[in-house]
């Protein structure tokens, strides 16, 4: 599963996964984290669609760790003040560029998470319809 | 008369800066910063948007600390984040991504996808809840359950993609077609901004100026201080996904990003009619249609939508206008710059203004010498 789709289940989903998930490759290898969760900003550059040119939108706070796994790096990236959750990213992502065989079992648990995101976004789209204007017309 | 340099005031401030702590906490009430973030809505949307920062927490807990007051709390935010390093550039964001939340014409009544109105006050009376005072968390509890419950419902899909109204009169020929501009934007954070400026430089500042200021503006613009009267073409509220590169290899293919969380934002398309030439043969005159774009973090309708006025009024600085004077509007929307200023008007000036003082005695003087003359 490539990075962007796993990242955004990670995220989106339950944060217990991305825990459990780390958890298990810090009880058997050793983890050696070459950056402490720290603060920064991401800017957010993004397209107008008045005349489709770039412009910077403002910042987000994010919190980053790097963790290291058999001289290989990983990196986590979130929004907001998330230590816990910058550093497990970190050790999942360093997990998959290490290739550890624990990373081919994942996939069954990310796709079943990604599923329920997806229901769960569609259902809180489908809710915001009942919002949704039907307009009759008026004999005058 | 001599200037005379002077010093003290130590025991004083740090006595004051006592007395507004005392101010805060005399009422003995603790307010948690978990209650500013899920009941202040829209001062947190506000002071995110003006301070440039998009963060629920840090907003909220700029609040707490400012009491409430907006231009002290966006003042918070963005000192905050001057200490902070900027990491990483987002990829661009494109709004068609956006998850709606609402999303309403003024110019349509029936656009595809309907007019979603999602949450609002434009429907509300505006009157006092007094039942407020006697607000239970139970009662709250059990309320936003059952609503909850009721969204449970079969409900037609929505599209995840909804088409723009102004792609509807670009394909009729009504507003110009134009093709994606890759360009890298200006950043005003970084560079001082030179005039004339860029579009980039512009809605940068529009984006991140003052929610009253910004309307002042636009509201004269309509008034007779600009040329335009817009119509909302679409308004949208929703969220977006943010991606950034990965940063630990040379790798830029989209799949490879990471995906970091989502912001919300609100997004305004407005229609202005502007009389153009026609190409023809008989050179006829035809009315089109040019967008201003206003867009801000959170829920913020009337800043986005005048914002959406003034990006307008900016493309048209040939026009004699203070609202169309980019220097006019550009450097007088940032709350910053503008609080700041005048703020600084109530710290000692005394060697300014004996200076004028003693001027104006002295013209007083030779005055009285001439009347005896």
């Amino acid at each position: 599963m490539k990075r962007k789709r796993r990242t955004t289940i990670l995220v989106k989903g339950n944060w217990k996964i991305a825990k459990s998930l780390a958890d298990e490759i810090i009880s058997k290898y050793k983890v050696q984290v070459i950056q402490e969760p720290n603060s920064g900003l991401v800017m957010v550059k993004m397209r107008e669609t008045s005349q489709k040119k770039l412009f910077y939108l403002g910042e987000v706070l994010v919190t980053e760790c790097k963790v290291q796994i058999d001289d290989i790096l990983g990196v986590g990236i979130i929004q907001d003040d998330n230590p816990e959750m910058a550093y497990y990213l970190a050790v999942i992502d360093a997990s998959y560029n290490t290739g550890l065989e624990e990373t081919k079992e994942w996939e069954t648990v990310l796709l079943r998470e990604e599923k329920l995101i997806k229901d769960r976004e569609k259902k809180e789209a489908a809710s915001i319809l009942k919002t949704k204007v039907n307009f009759e017309t008026m004999d005058v | 008369m001599g200037y005379v340099a002077v010093k003290g005031g130590t025991s004083a401030i740090e006595e004051s800066i006592k007395r507004l702590r005392y101010e805060r906490l005399k009422g003995k009430q603790v307010i948690d910063v978990e209650v500013i973030k899920h009941s202040m809505r829209g001062l947190i949307d506000q002071i995110m948007s003006e301070g440039s920062l998009y963060s629920r927490d840090l907003a909220a807990l700029a609040i707490k600390q400012a009491e409430g007051n907006p231009e002290e709390a966006t003042f918070l935010i963005r000192a905050y984040r001057s200490t902070l390093p900027r990491k990483y550039y987002s990829k661009v964001v494109e709004t068609e991504w956006m998850r709606v939340e609402r999303r309403i014409s003024a110019a349509f009544k029936d656009i595809p996808g309907g007019q979603i109105l999602g949450a609002t006050y434009d429907y509300t009376h505006r009157l006092l809840d007094f039942s407020l005072y006697e607000e239970k968390i139970e009662e709250i509890k059990e309320w936003v359950e059952e609503f909850e419950k009721s969204l449970e419902t079969d409900c037609e899909e929505i599209s995840s993609q909804l088409p723009k109204v102004i792609d509807l009169l670009r394909r009729e020929g009504f507003i110009d077609q134009v093709k994606r501009d890759d360009s890298e934007p200006e950043d005003v954070t970084r560079k001082s901004i030179e005039f004339p400026t860029t579009r980039s430089e512009r809605l940068q500042i529009l984006t991140r100026g003052e929610t009253g200021a910004l309307t002042a503006l636009g509201y004269a613009s309509i008034r007779g201080y600009g040329t335009l009267h817009p119509t909302v073409g679409e308004l949208r509220v929703g969220k977006l996904p943010i991606y950034i590169d990965y940063p630990l290899e040379n790798s830029d293919t989209d799949e490879d990003s990471i995906y970091i969380g989502e912001i919300q934002v609100t997004e305004v398309e407005s229609l202005i009619p502007d009389v153009k030439e026609a190409d023809n043969e008989n050179g006829n005159k035809e009315i089109q249609f040019s967008i201003g774009y206003g867009i801000c973090y959170g829920q913020n309708e009337t800043k986005a939508i005048a914002m959406s006025i003034l990006d307008n009024c900016l493309e048209k600085s040939h026009i004699d206008s203070p609202v169309h004077n980019e220097e006019f509007v550009l450097m007088h929307v940032d709350c910053i710059e503008a609080t700041g200023f005048i703020s600084h008007l109530k710290l000692p000036h005394y060697v300014t203004f004996q200076s004028k003082l003693d001027s104006a005695r002295k013209i007083k003087k030779e005055n009285k010498r001439d009347e005896k003359l």
